[in-house]
């Protein structure tokens, strides 16, 4: 299990920042990644692995709409 | 088309060419007024002028930038509302805006610059563009 | 566009004119982003008058829609309905609109009585009539009266005239009267940039949903364009006072027609936002390119695209009716804006599209759009997924006058009363308005513009449909109070707010009615966590409906706030406000009307006119707590195939937020225990967001709030001292 903006989310083996993205259809353009609080650059989400038990937070910076 | 070309290696920082672009295009012996810039900070990138690119054209909702036969980018002052968007989206930032002056304003290829500049650094270029072709202005 | 306007037919509808009022007038120069003049025209007496702009209305109202509310409180009494002469429509641009160097400055607010909440309504609208109408030196127009026949206003800004004339030829619908009018009034085709009309159309005359179009010339396309200011009804009472239309002309638009007081700092933050736009829009929210429906996919990707009257939030189909699909059919192959230097420019146009439906059928016309809220409202929201009745409902809305917002919300409304058998072909007149019934959904609309048949009855919207079919057919009033997608007598915008708390308070709290336009905080709540207390949210549904307000009394655009962002915004602690954005208005306004705000004083401007209209409400009988209900579709799942539907989602919320085990529950009891546990957080959400603003339980400012604020004026006091 690990946490993405602080609410419990499966963790699946081999599991990087872009698998997450997809499996949560987070399709915004613009997010603020970090896990651990370390933040992870866009092109570095297929590099990024996560691993069981880290702290993700997958920002939307939006209040538009 | 002409443009400004430049082998920036040669450019000793003399500022002349501002001077004389300044007097030439804005009557003026402010540097700030010149349509080229030299960057006494840097070493690549010294010298910011238009290439006559003419990404400009088409941002301007009034349509007062256009192409001369020549293939010289000029802007029609009457027609220009002061937006600024041009300025904003001139990817090599070459278009030039002061508070003194209503529109804003960019290289011309005039030559004036290249003729005093000492090191030659800077120098007009013409290549023929295919537009020029079909427009028949070139061959 | 499509009618082949001839000089013989033009010559023959100003042949038909009679003149029956002029006024002349000098047009004040302006200072400081103002004129200090206010236009006052009456159509019952054809009376013209020029006002004065107090210092005093600066500085409490500001400008636009606080000039607007202002006018509006002094015209009318709380016995007051819409279609009375006395109610008044206001357009106000507000101080910093008409400057041409920063994005998204060219807005009209407009005001008014409206006739589906029966309380006031504000709408901002993009074009070129603001910022021309104050050129033409008027900060505000004010329109009150009734016409005993059709009448043209026509403002000429350059010679410093006005006139009220009588137009029996015009046509009413929008795509033919903008291009009569701003062929008849322009000397060449040149001048034909210097026009811009206001107007309505056909539908708006019969229904209650009626809108305001306010155009702009397309010098690429060489047309008349438009931009709408749709919520509220506006239209309707624009064309109950027999107004066809109004026209303003000004020739000499230059970037410091404003006289600020400091050209250069606002050249500079103009310059720095169009190179952030260069350079970032593109891998940001690609307004340039798409405009505001890229939306849609987004949407329904966050299962917040409404779908069958806001039962679910996504669809398999609306790949179809997705910005790919839009972008194919978009034919202006430059970015496009509603005012100039606007970079973001999100307008966007659909040339040559061939109408299959109605009085305009065969013709070749241009179609505006379709924005986010018009592809969902009248698209999946109705379970159709077809792109090209998108569009040719999007086009029959703006030309007969209609809010696409509204239309779309009532139609879905009455397909699910249809599928429920609350409606059946006898009532609709032979309509068989099942969802993803696109023929019926558009048949409606056409009835609407003729003022027939059923299409009557959906043009009141959903609060008075509601009531007459418990009265007429003695449905279960329960049940449409809760999937009838209304509040305070306005119809939902298109976004689902079922899973984010503050979103529902974002869109019932408001003051108008649930338009996103005060809180949009569903990314914020449901997808990022942030705002996970109800004092976060309540901190929120402060902060962003103050800050939001604020646009709306400069003559401002909100993309340009948050649709775009600087390369370091993620960096900042505050990424949801765009902090250096709020620092660009900050000196902004500065730079235009030589002030000294600062950011806090920024939210205090806000808090003075949203309060104001709050107490506004309640002068008209409105604005308490029992006017921030909810319908119950907005909060949560209100029938058992919606339930069903995210079956898995609700029991784990019953087992992990309500502490119930839904095993062995009924779906019935299901439904019952989330309705009491979602209830709940609503109501404790309200407390807190009411303690926030300053207000008591019962929703009202206290005197405390309104004094710290300084519109403790007599009558303001008096309204609000019959209910402390």
């Amino acid at each position: 299990m690990i946490k993405v903006n602080n609410r419990p989310v499966e963790w699946q083996e081999g599991m990087t920042i872009k698998k997450l993205i997809n499996i949560l259809k987070y399709s915004y353009p613009v997010l603020i990644v970090t896990i651990n609080g370390e933040h992870i650059p866009r092109e570095k989400y297929e590099a990024a692995t996560v691993s069981d038990g880290d702290d993700v937070k997958i920002i939307h910076p939006i209040a538009g709409g | 088309m002409k443009f400004l070309d430049k082998n920036e290696e040669l450019c000793t920082k003399c500022h002349l060419c501002e001077e004389v672009c300044a007097a030439a295009i804005n009557k003026s012996d402010d540097r700030e007024k010149s349509a080229i810039r030299i960057d006494d900070e840097k070493d690549i990138g010294i010298i910011n002028v238009c290439n006559q690119c003419g990404e400009c054209i088409e941002v301007c909702s009034e349509q007062a930038i256009f192409k001369a036969k020549n293939g010289v980018i000029l802007i029609n002052k009457s027609k220009c509302i002061g937006c600024l968007i041009c300025v904003g989206y001139c990817p090599s930032l070459s278009m030039i805006f002061h508070e003194d002056i209503p529109a804003p304003f960019k290289c011309i290829a005039c030559g004036k610059c290249t003729d005093e500049c000492p090191s030659g650094a800077i120098f007009l270029k013409e290549i023929i563009d295919e537009e020029q072709v079909a427009a028949g202005v070139a061959e | 566009m499509s009618c082949i306007l001839t000089a013989e037919h033009v010559h023959k509808i100003k042949a038909a004119r009679k003149v029956l009022k002029e006024f002349k007038y000098e047009p004040a120069k302006l200072e400081k982003g103002y004129a200090n003049k206010s236009l006052y025209i009456n159509i019952s007496n054809n009376s013209i008058v020029s006002k004065d702009v107090t210092e005093k209305m600066k500085d409490v109202f500001i400008g636009g829609k606080g000039f607007g509310l202002w006018y509006l409180w002094n015209a009318v009494n709380p016995l007051t309905k819409w279609n009375d002469p006395e109610n008044e429509i206001v357009i106000s641009p507000g101080p910093i609109a008409g400057i041409t160097q920063y994005p998204g400055a060219g807005k009209s607010l407009v005001v008014s009585i409206s006739p589906t909440t029966g309380s006031v309504v504000d709408s901002n609208v993009g074009g070129h009539f603001g910022p021309f109408l104050k050129f033409s030196g008027w900060d505000a127009l004010e329109i009150q009266g009734k016409a005993d026949r059709e009448v043209i206003i026509f403002i000429d800004g350059n010679k410093g005239t006005i006139s009220i004339e009588e137009a029996p030829l015009e046509s009413v619908d929008t795509h033919l009267i903008i291009e009569e009018l701003t062929e008849m009034y322009a000397e060449s085709d040149e001048d034909k940039r210097n026009i811009s009309v206001v107007s309505s159309g056909t539908a708006a005359q019969n229904s209650y949903i009626g809108l305001l179009n306010f155009s702009f010339y397309d010098k690429r396309r060489k047309s008349p364009r438009v931009k709408q200011a749709g919520r509220g009804g506006i239209g309707t009472v624009f064309r109950d006072k027999k107004i066809k239309a109004i026209v303003v002309k000004f020739n000499g638009v230059k970037g410091d027609l404003n006289n600020p007081v400091d050209l250069k700092k606002i050249q500079e933050l103009g310059i720095k936002l169009h190179k952030e736009i260069h350079d970032f829009d593109a891998i940001q929210t690609q307004k340039r390119e798409v405009g505001t429906a890229n939306l849609v996919e987004i949407m329904n990707d966050y299962d917040l695209l409404p779908v069958n009257n806001f039962k679910y939030g996504n669809h398999p189909e609306t790949w179809k009716i997705d910005s790919k699909q839009i972008k194919k059919k978009v034919t202006q192959n430059m970015p496009d804006g509603c005012w100039y230097g606007c970079s973001m420019a999100c307008a966007k146009a659909v040339d040559g599209f061939i109408l299959k439906t109605g009085p305009y059928k065969g013709q070749k016309v241009l179609i505006d759009g379709p924005e986010y809220e018009t592809v969902a409202a009248v698209g999946s929201n109705l379970g159709i997924f077809n792109l090209d009745h998108v569009l040719e409902c999007n086009f029959y809305c703006d030309t007969y006058g209609v809010d696409t917002i509204s239309l779309g919300t009532t139609t879905a409304f009455l397909m699910e009363c249809y599928e429920s058998n609350i409606l059946n072909k006898e009532i609709t007149g032979g309509l068989e308005l099942t969802f993803g019934n696109k023929d019926a959904a558009m048949e409606l609309l056409h009835q609407m513009s003729r003022g027939e048949s059923f299409g009557k009855i959906a043009g009141l919207g959903v609060r008075k449909i509601k009531e007459l079919l418990v009265k007429e057919y003695g449905a279960e009033p329960q049940f449409l109070n809760d999937i009838g997608m209304e509040n305070k007598g306005m119809e939902y915008s298109q976004y689902i707010s079922k899973e984010s708390l503050a979103q529902q308070g974002g869109y019932a709290m408001t003051n108008k009615g649930p338009q996103h336009d005060e809180a949009w905080l569903i990314f914020m709540d449901m997808v990022n966590n942030q705002i996970p207390s109800f004092e976060d949210k309540a901190e929120a549904l402060h902060y962003f409906p103050m800050f939001r307000t604020w646009f709306g009394l400069m003559g401002l655009c909100k993309l340009p706030w948050n649709d775009i962002e600087p390369a370091n915004n993620r960096q900042t602690s505050e990424p949801a406000k765009v902090p250096e954005h709020v620092q660009n208005y900050v000196e902004l306004f500065n730079s235009v009307t030589g002030k000294t705000i600062n950011k806090q004083e920024l939210i205090v401007q806000s808090e003075r006119v949203y309060n104001f209209q709050r107490i506004f409400n309640i002068k008209m009988g409105f604005g308490q707590k029992v006017h921030d209900n909810p319908p119950y579709r907005s909060v949560g799942p209100v029938t058992v195939e919606e339930y069903l539907s995210r079956q898995d989602r609700y029991d784990q919320q019953m087992k992990e937020l309500i502490g119930v085990a839904p095993d062995g529950k009924t779906i019935e009891e299901k439904i019952k225990i989330t309705r009491k546990y979602r209830e709940d957080q609503y109501e404790e959400l309200r407390q807190t967001v009411y303690k926030r603003r300053g207000w008591t339980e019962n929703g009202i400012p206290t005197l405390e709030h309104i004094r710290n604020l300084g519109i403790d004026f007599p009558e303001v006091l008096e309204v609000v001292n019959k209910h402390l």
